[in-house]
């Protein structure tokens, strides 16, 4: 009888909260080369970069499907956008544009796709990740395309402080997809098509638009982080996007996310985020074997996926709080 | 035909008596008592939420009671578990199946005692083999090697009876087993179940059709609101007349509703609508300010009528109008934004509601499209404001707006689901089984809304399977059997006049 949240949002921000900044405290004090500007840079600039893959797939998540094809659709727009300006020697802004429209038409395309065969978003994005990393390969003979116009590598480089330029961009984004998500019309009909899509379609609302649109943005976001890395290596790697199947569920799963859909945790996704890149970070710094990075995050994933199990109620009765008596609207105000 | 195979004299198989079962806010039994014979056809009667589908679960080890006694064969017995009533001889044929669809016949028949040959491989020719007979013995006429995914509903009810047999089960539970299938399989289905009674096979037979309790059963059981409306009385010594007085008991605890202005123009109307090739035309008025109730059994087609209104399912002929205008909905978005046309589904967890979600958002979401300001921005208070007129006139009892309306009460997630179209200033509403699962008093509080509903100028097709909710709230009553409307009666409000009416339409 009753009701299984999966989503603790509030409680769960919080907890990852603490534990961000223990860690961070734990790393200044541990190793001093933690606070220092290179260390704070290239660490700050890989979070950058996965925390817009994280948030690529929370934003299907929340609709209840998944993108396994973000790192294709990242690579894909990379090795396009340094291609038409190394290459063809179109201008930078003109191919940026161009590799951000192509990662808005693969997302369509997956969006589409599932709406019209309305087969599982597994099977189809796993299809399209590999079609779009073979046209990839089909074009770069996995050969990089070198030396693209400064104004963009200089860009990966560029600083203020310790902190790398291309994180302002990342936090623009992520405040626009919150605000999309909680406060604008498409973004909330996409929540709720995501929590039940019965009730949403019953309910008057345009589930293909709501499809559509997460799909796109999970492209969009795709291609920036794309753009990042091939900014941040100075060259259009074909291999781009190769690695970031694991992060992008990571991300969005310790942050709170329910598989099934109707929860957008996008704090809760930055949170974890942070976590992953203070362990990264930290293990290295402090000499530890970086092949064990990988089992404590996923040691974080299934604590995190065992505490989304547990109900509020659960909680509840074990700290033993009444929730008190409902009260009519009349008072709540 | 129950008179012949009269089981007077055989043993008493299973007795429950004094069960209580309590879930969060509602008792759904309550003193419940029920005895079993050997070799008799025994009818669990109730209307929905009378407490069977529980006491059914009880039987079955699936929930246990809280209070009361079980006994098998004398002795007393408490199922931890399905599998221990299983043990104990107890099957259940569901109304939601519980086979393997992809598997075979056989293999569903023997699927938790698959025979091996070797390391622990399934021997096929052994399971087809093994499973032949009992096939055979319901008279199911497929190949042991057919998949079960092939077969109608009628027929896959026979391989659960044949698994059931399979297993050895004395006792036989059938969950409304005639509620999908023709009347064809359903005298079919009866042969069976006579054949089995005389096998000395003891069966509960579930169902809503008084018919078929006088046609096979030998005695009868009744629940209405979680208590024994009558406890094991044999159906030769009962008329239609007295059965149904148990089932919906006396009709002046009903009580009277205001006089609400006499209906006024056609705002809904259907002609010659046929929702699938084959069935027969549909029409129906439905007028401003009235309460108009649809009337029928599950599986009559009502909830399908309902969404070939709205354009949901597209109808194979015939006419629908809106405020006199012909038109053709293309589904529940066009019927709210064009034609304020809101669809109250009968299943509010499924349908109705996203669980997760909060209060605020469950209403406010017909309206959010309304509730812009510049660009596409929702504020807030805006929406608050827009949504607590209904929540307050429905009196939705939450901790908060932002509260998961799935730990709401189902009282008050009823009330939510219909707040949302409430907030959209729907004009026509359609509202599929209302107080399904819901407690008598909550109930009586959701008739009167609907009433209010009504006397403020809404308009209400009311669809419910409860004969005296439809009596006590319609305007007009629709009688719905088999696809088709057999009868339009004016309602006088007199119970025992309007149900004696109704239930001739039915038989």
């Amino acid at each position: 009888m009753t009701v299984r949240l999966r989503s603790l949002a509030p409680g769960l921000a919080l907890g990852l909260l603490v534990i961000d900044v223990v860690g961070i405290l734990v790393l200044s004090v541990v190793t001093p080369s933690f606070l220092s500007t290179y260390n704070l840079f290239v660490t700050g600039r890989d979070l950058s970069i996965l925390l817009l893959v994280a948030l690529a797939q929370m934003v299907v998540l929340s609709l209840g499907q998944m993108n396994l094809s973000i790192g294709s659709i990242g690579g894909l727009v990379a090795i396009i956008e340094s291609g038409l300006m190394v290459r063809y020697g179109v201008p930078v802004a003109a191919a940026l544009v161009a590799g951000l429209l192509l990662g808005i038409a693969c997302g369509v395309i997956n969006g589409l796709l599932v709406y019209w065969t309305k087969i599982n978003s597994f099977v189809l994005t796993l299809g399209t990740s590999y079609v779009f990393a073979g046209i990839n390969l089909g074009i770069t003979h996995a050969t990089p395309f070198y030396h693209i116009p400064a104004e963009i590598s200089s860009f990966g480089q560029a600083r203020i402080g310790p902190f790398p330029v291309m994180a302002a961009l990342t936090i623009a984004l992520t405040l626009l997809l919150a605000t999309f998500l909680y406060q604008v019309v498409l973004g909330r009909q996409l929540l709720a098509a995501g929590g039940n899509p019965l009730a949403a379609r019953l309910s008057g609302l345009p589930i293909r638009r709501a499809t559509l649109t997460a799909h796109a943005i999970s492209g969009f976001l795709a291609a920036v982080a794309g753009t990042m890395l091939m900014a941040q290596l100075g060259q259009g790697q074909p291999t781009i996007g190769a690695t970031w199947v694991l992060p992008s569920f990571a991300g969005p799963i310790i942050g709170g996310a329910a598989l099934a859909g109707g929860s957008a945790p996008v704090l809760g996704t930055v949170l974890a985020m942070v976590l992953i890149s203070l362990i990264d970070d930290g293990l290295v710094l402090v000499n530890a074997d970086p092949f064990w990075v990988q089992f404590l995050i996923g040691a974080l994933i299934l604590g995190a996926v065992v505490l989304g199990r547990t109900s509020l109620s659960d909680i509840r009765a074990f700290l033993k709080i009444s929730p008190g008596e409902p009260r009519g609207l009349e008072s709540t105000r | 035909m129950s008179a012949e195979l009269s089981p007077v004299g055989h043993e008493v198989r299973l007795e429950v008596s004094g069960i209580r079962k309590q879930f969060p806010g509602v008792v759904a039994l309550d003193d419940v008592s029920l005895r079993l014979r050997a070799g008799e056809i025994h009818a669990l009667l109730g209307e929905n939420g009378a407490g069977k589908s529980t006491l059914i679960k009880i039987l079955t080890g699936v929930y246990q009671p809280d209070e009361g006694e079980i006994r098998l064969d004398g002795t007393p017995i408490r199922f931890s578990s399905p599998h221990a009533a299983l043990a104990a001889g107890i099957s259940v044929v569901h109304q939601e199946r519980n086979l393997i669809p992809q598997f075979t016949v056989a293999e569903n028949i023997l699927l938790e005692r698959m025979p091996t040959r070797g390391v622990q491989l399934v021997d096929h020719a052994a399971v087809n083999r093994l499973a032949k007979p009992w096939i055979e013995m319901v008279g199911l006429d497929v190949k042991p090697a057919t998949a079960v995914a092939e077969l109608s509903v009628a027929q896959i009810q026979l391989v659960e009876i044949a698994k059931a047999l399979s297993l050895q089960a004395r006792i036989l539970l059938m969950d409304e087993p005639t509620a999908a299938i023709t009347p064809h399989e359903v005298g079919y289905l009866f042969r069976i179940l006579g054949d089995l009674r005389r096998r000395h096979v003891a069966l509960v037979f579930v169902s809503h059709k008084l018919e078929e309790v006088f046609e096979l059963c030998d005695r009868v059981t009744v629940l209405r609101d979680g208590k024994n409306a009558s406890a094991d009385v044999a159906v030769a010594d009962l008329d239609r007349d007295q059965l149904v007085t148990y089932m919906i008991g006396r009709a002046e605890v009903i009580s009277k509703l205001p006089p609400k202005p006499k209906p006024g123009d056609v705002v809904l109307e259907a002609s010659g609508l046929i929702t699938v090739e084959g069935d027969p035309e549909i029409s129906l008025e439905l007028r401003k300010g009235e309460v108009l109730g649809l009337y029928g059994l599950v599986g009559a087609g009502r909830s399908r009528l309902a969404r070939t209104l709205v354009g949901e399912i597209k109808p194979a002929a015939g006419d629908v109008r809106v405020n006199g205008a012909k038109t053709r909905i293309k589904g529940f978005r066009e019927a709210l934004e064009k034609h304020r046309i809101g669809y109250v589904s009968e299943d509010r967890k499924q349908e109705g509601l996203i669980l997760l979600h909060s209060v605020r958002a469950n209403t406010s979401i017909t309206i959010w499209r309304r509730l812009v300001t510049f660009g596409q921005w929702i504020r807030r208070s805006a929406e608050d404001a827009a949504i607590l007129p209904s929540l307050r006139q429905l009196d939705v009892r939450s901790h908060s707006l932002s509260q998961p309306v799935g730990t709401l009460s189902g009282g008050n997630q009823q009330k939510v689901s219909i707040a949302k179209w409430l907030a959209a200033k729907a004009e026509i509403l359609i509202i599929d089984e209302p107080t399904v699962g819901i407690d008598v008093k909550t109930k009586s509080a959701l008739h009167e809304l609907i009433w209010d509903l009504a006397a403020s100028g809404k308009s209400v097709l009311l669809i419910s399977s409860d004969m005296p909710e439809v009596i006590r709230l319609s305007d007009r009553i629709l009688v719905m059997r088999n696809h088709a409307i057999v009868g339009e009666l004016p309602n006088t409000g007199q119970y025992d006049e309007m149900s004696e009416a109704i239930m001739a339409r039915l038989s």
